[in-house]
């Protein structure tokens, strides 16, 4: 019985991870590259959930085609914000690049409350995958889709910044700025096309939320936090650390959930104490490298 | 540089406006006042943390803890006792997270902070015996709930506030924190205790958050606690010190008086779900348009010493840039 | 605290025999497995002007740093007036009479000249008037050439001045001994005589220096000793002739081939 349960938390935790590496990689990357920490990023995720939940529920468009456009609409909405507003801010202080993307989230969460209200809203969409049984236990079919599309985004992005040109000038620009600049690459260039490839899997992972969680204003909030506690544990700018800190963190959480007394009302309680606690130790996250602060 | 009569003008303008809304005593204005002292008191308290380079996304950690402390100390110990205890449990408060963040720079020191008012949320939860979980918890009503007296208490609050900031804005203070703040080893090799001011700034703004929280909670007699450990209180003293205009006494003043009015407008204009809308639309246009504050807008708008400090500043951003 | 040394108007000639101001006894300093410093042994004697030079890297730097308290030392002593001050926080060993400049002073640049002057004189904690005339920061400034720049915010002050107020800004902490780091780098000609000139007037009010320096021209004519460090050892001491004229050393700076 207790493995059962046991064995059951630790694989839905599996898939809960997908999601959060998703979302912490794409809020690494971009803090990676610009020293900017996106405290927005949780809110183009929020607005990819409603835009897949409105396409699937008004206009029956599949998840799986929703998510993509939601994320082409998030990539192109990062755009708008990077050229109109953040790129303002790179080069001001860290007061001032702190209070800009949470003017952002402020601003998008109160839009979406007043568009849409606070009430949470859940998508009945047929499961995309047939549920997995694995002896006793059993994993739905969308929190198998969950795990798969957010490894897919998690590892096309480090196939991105790998093997690609694009990708090794990201590199770059995140690694030393400076010298990206004597070696003639545009920065500017770098820190938008972070923000986009960050906006994309936002978007993407908004569509996986309206899937197995609920479409709600404020749920980019809770997933945000997490995400920034993953990317504690990561090391802040480390997309390698993002998977690990996500795994880490789901388990955690899905084992205080099912075996602490009470453990479900810590939410993400437990990310915070993570992230105070790996801060304090190790700055630079438990898996990540050196890297300007 | 600053003359005599700036700097008294905090000062006359609590002291005016409290004593005029006591003798009027309209309901609504007295509210608005409440909130914007309050407000007023922790974006003081977090740019005088500011001034050595600590930009701390924490003050709602304070904030409850204050109102707490109050809340459970009250029933064992008295009140006067109690709001002792609210200083000294703050002041402990402060020291330890100042400690555990020493050595964090920028943003790592920002998602700490953060980090460590979400975790405070929690642990009220965890210790339900003791904080009353997530139901809530009653500290003493302030002042017997006579809004104008209570309306007096908190601006006295706030006047020490302001002459806490203006003495840490002194020729002592002032060129120390600074310099912390640009080059703690050059503040060190100029004979600073650079962790012992760091730690004295945490106490002396965590526990101006702490005393503002206590006062909050014995407004209604009640508090939950996503009433106090809420991220606004993290985020408003940052947005209202950024807005008014950092490193000064004045600019956090104007900033909550602003910010707040403004609020009470798109609430009317808005209704009650959304209207902080207004905030993210002011701080987004702030920070493009005026990033040094309303101060910094005054500032320009006049004096030699004005063209002075934007002089310094213009080099601040070069040197960012290098 | 002893009186290490008398005034000394005379320049280079003769230096006061005052004993060592700063001894360092197999100091060894390590970053991860790699040592910056083996086991340096040396010592400053007091009232003179020590040249500590060497090629990049060989622990000049890290050497500042280390005796001014801000590396954490693996190994060995460091005694100033003859005390144990190993292991020592910065602002501890400016009130035990060491100050340092740095090389590239960042300082607040919405602060006066004034201003930075007050923080030394305020929390070094030592006695104002143990240099005469120089007990308040416009007296400081005066003596430094920032006489005319005293109310400047220090974001309008030019990289000479920036210099001069880094020493200044070092001599209000009234020093026994002076830690110069690469005072003169990146300075034109007429500025880098200017600032040596100050350092002659500094090491008059009494203070030992040491001076870390790339330019031969100022060791050679400021220096009354020479201190080599190379791949974080002692390799040489003694007269600035003599150190100069050194085999080794001069390997060391110019590669073999230079050198025979």
């Amino acid at each position: 019985m207790e493995t059962t349960l046991l064995a059951q938390s630790l694989l839905l935790a599996l898939t809960t991870a997908g999601l959060y590496a998703a979302i912490a990689s794409g809020l690494t990357l971009e803090f990676g590259v610009t020293g900017i920490i996106n405290f927005a990023h949780g809110e183009f995720v929020m607005l990819g959930a409603f835009l897949t939940y409105f396409l699937y529920e008004a206009a029956g468009v599949p998840p799986l085609a929703g998510m993509l456009l939601a994320g082409l609409a998030m990539t192109a909405l990062s755009w708008l914000v990077f050229d109109g507003f953040l790129s303002r801010v790179l080069k001001q202080d860290e007061h001032n690049q702190i209070l800009a993307t949470i003017g952002l989230s402020i601003l998008l969460i109160n839009l979406a409350m007043i568009a849409w209200t606070p009430d949470a809203r859940v998508m009945h969409a047929p499961p995309l995958l047939p549920a997995l049984q694995l002896g006793d236990v059993i994993v739905p079919g969308n929190n198998l889709v969950v795990l798969l599309v957010g490894i897919a985004l998690y590892a096309g992005m480090i196939w991105f910044m790998r093997h690609t040109r694009q990708g090794l000038l990201l590199r770059l620009a995140a690694d030393d700025p400076q010298l990206a600049v004597l070696a003639g690459v545009d920065v500017t260039r770098m820190f938008r096309l972070s923000f986009l490839i960050g906006g994309l899997t936002a978007g993407v992972s908004g569509g996986l939320v309206a899937l197995i969680l609920y479409v709600q204003p404020l749920v980019g909030v809770d997933l945000v936090m997490r995400a920034f506690a993953i990317v504690a544990l990561g090391g802040l700018g480390s997309i390698g650390g993002a998977l690990i800190g996500a795994v880490l963190l789901s388990a955690a959480e899905n084992l205080t959930a099912t075996f602490v007394p009470g453990g479900g009302s810590w939410g993400y309680g437990v990310a915070f104490v993570i992230i105070v606690l790996v801060l304090v130790v190790r700055p630079t996250g438990l898996f990540g490298s050196e890297r300007r602060a | 540089m600053k003359t005599g009569l700036t700097r008294l003008l905090p000062y006359a303008l609590i002291l005016l406006v409290t004593l005029a809304l006591v003798w009027i005593d309209k309901p609504f204005w007295i509210q608005l006042a409440i909130g914007v002292a309050i407000t007023a008191i922790t974006a003081l308290a977090w740019d005088i943390l500011s001034r050595t380079g600590q930009v701390s996304l924490g003050s709602a950690a304070f904030f409850g803890i204050g109102s707490y402390t109050l809340a459970i100390f009250e029933p064992l110990i008295g009140l006067t006792l109690a709001w002792i205890a609210v200083v000294v449990v703050c002041a402990l408060a402060a020291t330890l997270l100042g400690l555990l963040t020493l050595r964090l720079r920028r943003m790592y020191f920002a998602i700490a902070t953060l980090g460590f008012a979400l975790s405070m949320q929690v642990l009220v939860v965890v210790f339900p015996d003791l904080t009353g979980g997530s139901g809530g918890i009653a500290p003493p009503v302030l002042a017997d709930g006579d809004p104008r007296w209570q309306l007096g208490l908190i601006g006295l609050l706030l006047l020490a506030a302001v002459a806490l900031s203006d003495a840490l804005l002194g020729l002592r203070f002032r060129p120390a924190f600074f310099m912390i703040r640009t080059k703690p080893e050059l503040a060190a090799a100029s004979g600073v205790p650079v962790v012992r001011m760091k730690i004295f700034a945490f106490i002396v703004s965590g526990v101006l958050i702490g005393l503002a929280g206590a006062c909050y909670g014995g407004l209604y007699g009640y508090v939950v606690p996503t009433d106090v450990f809420t991220t606004n209180w993290s985020v408003l003293p940052l947005a209202i010190a950024t807005l008014g205009g950092m490193d000064t006494t004045i600019g956090p003043l104007l900033g909550a008086i602003a910010l707040k009015a403004l609020e009470e407008v798109a609430r009317s204009v808005i209704g009650g779900t959304g209207y902080q809308v207004v905030y993210g639309a002011v701080i987004i246009l702030f920070v493009i348009a005026m990033p040094q504050g309303i101060v910094g807008l005054l500032r320009k708008a006049g004096t030699l010493a004005g063209r002075r400090t934007a002089a310094g500043e213009k080099k601040k951003e070069r040197e960012r840039h290098a | 605290m002893p009186d290490t040394a008398s005034p000394d108007p005379t320049r280079r000639s003769a230096p006061p025999s005052g004993g060592a101001i700063l001894a360092v006894e197999d100091l060894t300093v390590a970053f991860g497995g790699l040592k910056a410093l083996d086991g340096v042994s040396l010592s400053i004697a007091a009232g003179e002007i020590t040249g500590l030079i060497g090629p990049n890297g060989s622990g000049k730097s890290t050497l500042v740093n280390t005796v001014s308290g801000q590396l954490p030392v693996r190994g060995g002593r460091i005694r100033l007036h003859g005390g144990d001050v190993t292991g020592r926080r910065p602002d501890r060993i400016v009130r035990a009479g060491m100050a340092r400049t740095y090389q590239i002073p960042r300082v607040p640049p919405t602060l006066t000249v004034e201003e930075v002057l007050s923080v030394p004189l305020l929390y070094a904690g030592r006695d104002r008037h143990r240099l005469p005339g120089l007990g308040d920061a416009a007296s400081i400034a005066a003596f430094c050439g920032l006489g005319p720049l005293f109310r400047r915010f220090c974001g309008d002050l030019s990289v000479t001045d920036l210099r001069r107020l880094e020493i200044a800004r070092a001599l209000a902490c009234a020093p026994d001994l002076l830690l110069l780091d690469e005072a003169m780098a990146g300075l034109s000609h007429e500025d880098s005589v200017e600032v040596m000139g100050l350092i002659r007037n500094v090491h008059g009010q009494g203070i030992s220096i040491v001076i870390i320096e790339h330019l031969m021209r100022v060791i050679t004519t400021l220096c009354h000793r020479v201190v080599v460090l190379n791949n974080g050892r002692l390799l040489a001491e003694g007269a600035p002739a003599t150190v100069l004229a050194d085999q080794a050393v001069r390997e060391a700076y110019l590669g073999k081939g230079f050198a025979s």
